[in-house]
């Protein structure tokens, strides 16, 4: 068991000074990911035994829900209301609000089936910002270069490429729906952009609302989406499978209604999966930064039903996340705080690392210094220290400019951020892998989409900050456009589940267990069981 | 897919050479030609003996269909091999037609010989394209080869082969339907009488048989009729392509001795049922028939055994369902399926498929009421017999089938609404 110094010590150790030293001891990159980021320290990839990606190394806890039985059977959908609409959302975050509107706004009927509510989502989470190459001394290529190198050039250089160029074109967007980006100028209209530099940038790039830029975002896209005649909205409603039709195509969703208690098919020409991350499988056992739903489900639901996957096995942990109090372990310091400045300090009052490096380096740089006794520890807990007292000594109010959300979570802390500093450890943040998909955002199973965290090629195996935002916006909007081509096609015959009964032969043929059901739904601690929720007649999808 | 019963026909690999007919003299194709060219005549008899019946679901004797054209007086004697298999769970003409094309050719040409039928057209669902490729390289070396020529001369007339593309829809796989369908026009079914063999393709006689049918025809000439007979087991002869799919662990194109049991179609052959679900039903090919039940499981699945249990062999596809699925979706399915493939020119068959579909539709969505299943009850009741060729009374069937053995499903949703 891995101790720390004490809270007590290293606070003193911590006032002694405000210049602190930097440790001398630092690792190759290389030697530090190897040795310590969770990917590669953590439980160790397994490859997955079904599916198209069969022999490919996933992270055990993923692959065992990648490979489990479907939730409902065929006689469950009996009965079920079926509705038709041109292009089916999954997902009320920001990537299928993107998606939706655009769909909408080329004349499909489109219709959003969320888990939770429209903008409950990670989007709201992201504080950071979102990154444009809008500035004179900035291009999409160097924005295509950072995020190639970034992500270990690893990426689909395809769809890096039309997010950067994209970049600029989803800045004017947003802000013509409405978003209010940060601006030099204090003037109430007009005014040039505020540009910060994320870690691992050549240039600022980083466009913000003070440091909860995705709530911004989605406050602007939940009210279009909302007041849009041609998108209905179904909240509360998670997906328990797709619909497929004779030729193994995806024909919409079935969905169950939570209020109601029923089952409801959804048949789509088009089907857009925007169901975010997997945090909530909490791999590794880490805390994770990430929101209620984030399950896996969209990531299960397309496996199952054909769509190819990629670096299931790279996961994001960002560098600061909470670790104390315990009831907020997890909870996400941003990145904006590094960004202006804001130091890393361990046990022994020293800096260790560059702290604008990119995510992965630094969170390894911490949690080795935990692993070696240098961090803090705290009733239970360990961590090191984040400090902004010497960003809030420079400036007395940059807690309401530009570090809101980080005052905010100082408050929850019970904690004066400008005499104490805060308790952070690394977090579960974001799936770097996920759904092969084209730079329409199309997955390999016909009429299939695949937008935002749940899909894959775009970050390789490391995200840039800001990235992930503009990746939403940006292929949320290609996805819309061109599911929204389809229209004039003529809707699937007979679609049904066909493509579980293949799943479950190939459960069976591999000897993998039966009574693991997936999705997940709701994290283990939210004890939903759909099977008794929705008094199933079948004993099969029973625990 | 595993084949532990030795007897294989049709689908021994050996004989899947696929359009090259120098492969398949050398498996021995070619011999069961001679023989029939050696002695024309012995062919019906050999054919009677061994049993052989039609396996595009009628079950009706091969021979007694070609003794028929033979009696005919006529200079032009037509045969028609049907491959335009489009019902749901059958996939086994598109097989034997892409694997083994000159084993269904030599058949044709045997059959030609034994009838005297000079005109010779292989109809094929153009959606089986490798099929229909595969057909279309082998006639051409058919019609260059030696042994062509000396059918020719054993026939006493030239032979015209065909291969033709059948509209690629359900109702175009109907016998008459295929007459007009050749002929040029939409693939309508025709009143009988006359029947095919006293006036079919272009007023000649007329007989058409399955791709299967055919298919074994080589076998029997080359190997002898008690061979064939000696296939099946206890009455019933030779062997039997089942198309098995539904919920069992290894759907797939099963050749087993005609006359298998279900019980070891689905339990041993098909690897049993998917994750150990329960059996309830199975629809046969396809699918307008009677369905079996669980009481069902022993019956030997020949023609004259499943009629014993007033349903039919039909094409040889065994649906099964298991308790994890609905009856009531899976009728529904079928009933949209028959409602779209109804040619539409007998007003009951075109409205009352259409009225039955949107009846269960709503009992598969929880919408239905009591007057809903009185209403399909009546309609069961008026419309068989309406049509003039046998899509309504199929379409029937199997609705008439699970109201009587599923009920229940049907009340079910009655309550919920």
């Amino acid at each position: 068991m891995t101790t720390g110094i004490s809270y007590t010590e290293a606070l003193a150790a911590f006032n002694r000074t405000n210049d602190y030293p930097m440790r001398d001891d630092a690792l190759p990159k290389d030697d530090l990911l190897r040795g310590f980021h969770p990917d590669q320290a953590g439980e160790a990839p397994i490859p997955l035994k079904i599916g198209v990606n069969s022999g490919m190394p996933c992270h055990p806890r993923l692959a065992a829900i990648l490979q489990s039985n479907a939730l409902i059977d065929d006689v469950n959908i009996v009965g079920a209301e079926i509705q038709n609409t041109d292009i089916l959302v999954i997902g009320g975050g920001g990537a299928g609000a993107a998606a939706a509107l655009t769909a909408a706004d080329k004349g499909a009927r489109v219709t959003l089936a969320t888990k939770l509510l429209v903008g409950d989502s990670n989007t709201v989470m992201a504080e950071g910002g979102i990154q444009a190459a809008v500035g004179q001394d900035d291009s999409p290529q160097r924005h295509f270069n950072d995020t190639y190198k970034a992500g270990h050039r690893l990426a689909d250089k395809e769809l890096v490429k039309q997010m950067a160029l994209d970049g600029p074109d989803v800045i004017r967007w947003l802000i013509q729906m409405g978003v209010a980006f940060d601006v030099l100028d204090d003037r109430s209209f007009g005014g040039r952009l505020k540009r910060k530099k994320p870690g691992g940038a050549t240039a600022p790039r980083i466009l913000s609302c003070k440091d909860y830029t995705g709530l911004e975002l989605m406050r602007v896209l939940r009210e279009a989406v909302n007041l849009h005649p041609n998108i209905t909205i179904m909240n509360r409603c998670p997906t328990v499978e797709l619909l497929s039709d004779d030729y193994g195509n995806c024909a919409g969703a079935v969905v169950y209604n939570l209020e109601r208690r029923r089952f409801i098919q959804l048949r789509a020409r088009r089907t857009i999966i925007a169901t975010g991350g997997s945090g909530r499988l909490h791999l590794n056992d880490f805390p994770t930064s990430n929101h209620y739903g984030a399950t896996a489900d969209g990531l299960v639901l397309a496996y199952r039903i054909g769509a190819r996957l990629r670096e299931v096995d790279s996961f994001q942990y960002h560098p600061t996340g909470l670790a104390h109090p315990p009831h907020l372990r997890g909870g996400l310091v941003s990145e904006a705080a590094r960004s202006l400045g804001a130091k890393l300090v361990n046990g022994l009052g020293e800096r260790f690392t560059d702290e604008l490096q990119p995510r992965d380096v630094v969170a390894s740089a911490i949690l080795r210094e935990i692993a070696e006794g240098r961090g803090v520890e705290r009733d239970g807990q360990l961590g090191i220290f984040l400090d902004v007292t010497g960003l809030i000594a420079d400036n007395p109010n940059i807690l309401k400019e530009a570090l809101v959300s980080l005052a905010h979570l100082a408050g929850k802390c019970e904690l004066d951020p400008s005499t104490t500093p805060l308790m952070i450890t690394p977090t579960l943040h974001y799936q770097n892998g996920g759904v092969v998909i084209d730079r329409h955002g199309e997955s390999t199973v016909p009429n299939l989409f695949c937008v935002g965290e749940v899909s894959g090629g775009i970050h390789g195996r490391n995200r840039m900050m800001g990235n992930a935002l503009l990746e939403i916006i940006s292929f949320g909007r290609r996805a819309g456009a061109r599911a929204a081509e389809g229209m004039a096609e003529a809707f699937a015959s007979r679609p049904g589940i066909h493509h579980v009964h293949d799943w479950q032969r190939q459960l069976s043929m591999a000897g993998l267990p039966l009574d693991i059901h997936g999705p997940t739904l709701f994290p283990d601690y939210g004890h939903f069981n759909l099977a008794a929720d929705a008094k199933l007649a079948s004993s099969f999808a029973a625990e | 897919m595993t084949q532990d019963t030795t007897p294989q026909v049709l689908l021994n690999p050996e004989f899947h050479v696929g359009p090259d007919l120098a492969g398949w003299y050398a498996v021995g194709g070619g011999d069961g030609l001679r023989t029939a060219m050696a002695d024309p005549k012995a062919c019906l008899t050999t054919i009677e003996a061994s049993g052989l019946r039609g396996m595009g679901g009628a079950g009706f004797p091969t021979s007694r269909k070609w003794g028929m054209l033979a009696e005919r007086d006529a200079a032009d004697k037509v045969i028609i091999c049907n491959g335009n298999e489009d019902e749901p769970g059958t996939f086994k003409d598109r097989v034997l037609l892409e694997t083994s094309p000159h084993q269904v050719i030599e058949g044709g040409l045997i059959a030609a010989l034994a009838t005297g039928a000079n005109y010779l057209y292989y109809y094929i669902n153009p959606h089986h394209m490798k099929g229909l490729a595969a057909m279309r390289r082998a006639l051409e070396q058919w019609l260059v080869d030696d042994l062509f020529q000396d059918m020719q001369k054993a026939l006493g007339k030239s032979m015209h082969i065909y291969v033709v593309e059948s509209s690629g829809l359900y109702i175009g796989g109907e016998e008459t339907a295929v007459i007009s369908s050749i002929e040029g026009g939409f693939p309508f079914p025709r009143v009988k009488p006359p029947f095919p063999v006293e006036s079919g393709l272009f007023g000649k006689p007329t007989i058409i048989n399955n791709v299967e049918t055919l298919s074994n025809v080589s076998h029997i000439l080359r190997n002898g009729a008690d061979w064939y007979q000696n296939l099946g087991i206890g009455k019933a002869a030779g062997t039997k392509l089942y198309s098995l799919s539904g919920d069992v662990l290894r759907p797939g194109l099963y050749e087993l001795p005609m006359g298998t049991s279900l019980h070891d179609l689905v339990f041993i052959h098909g690897g049993g049922m998917l994750l150990g679900k329960e059996f309830k039903a199975v629809f046969t090919g396809g699918p307008s028939n009677t369905l079996l039940t669980k009481k069902d499981l022993d019956v030997a699945m020949d023609f004259d055994s499943v009629r014993e249990r007033n349903s039919r062999l039909g094409t040889g596809a065994m649906i099964v369902i298991s308790e994890g699925t609905s009856i009531v979706r899976k009728v529904t399915e079928y009933m949209d399926f028959f409602a779209k493939g109804s040619c539409g020119q007998c007003p009951p068959c075109k409205s009352g498929t259409f009225q039955i579909a949107r009846i269960l539709e709503r009992f598969s969505t929880g919408d239905s009421t009591e007057s809903d299943l009185a209403a399909l009850e009546n309609l069961c009741k008026i419309l068989p017999g309406c049509g003039r060729c046998a899509l309504i009374d199929g379409a029937v069937t199997v609705v008439e089938s699970s109201l009587e053995t599923f009920r229940d499903e049907y009340l079910a949703g009655i309550q919920r609404s």
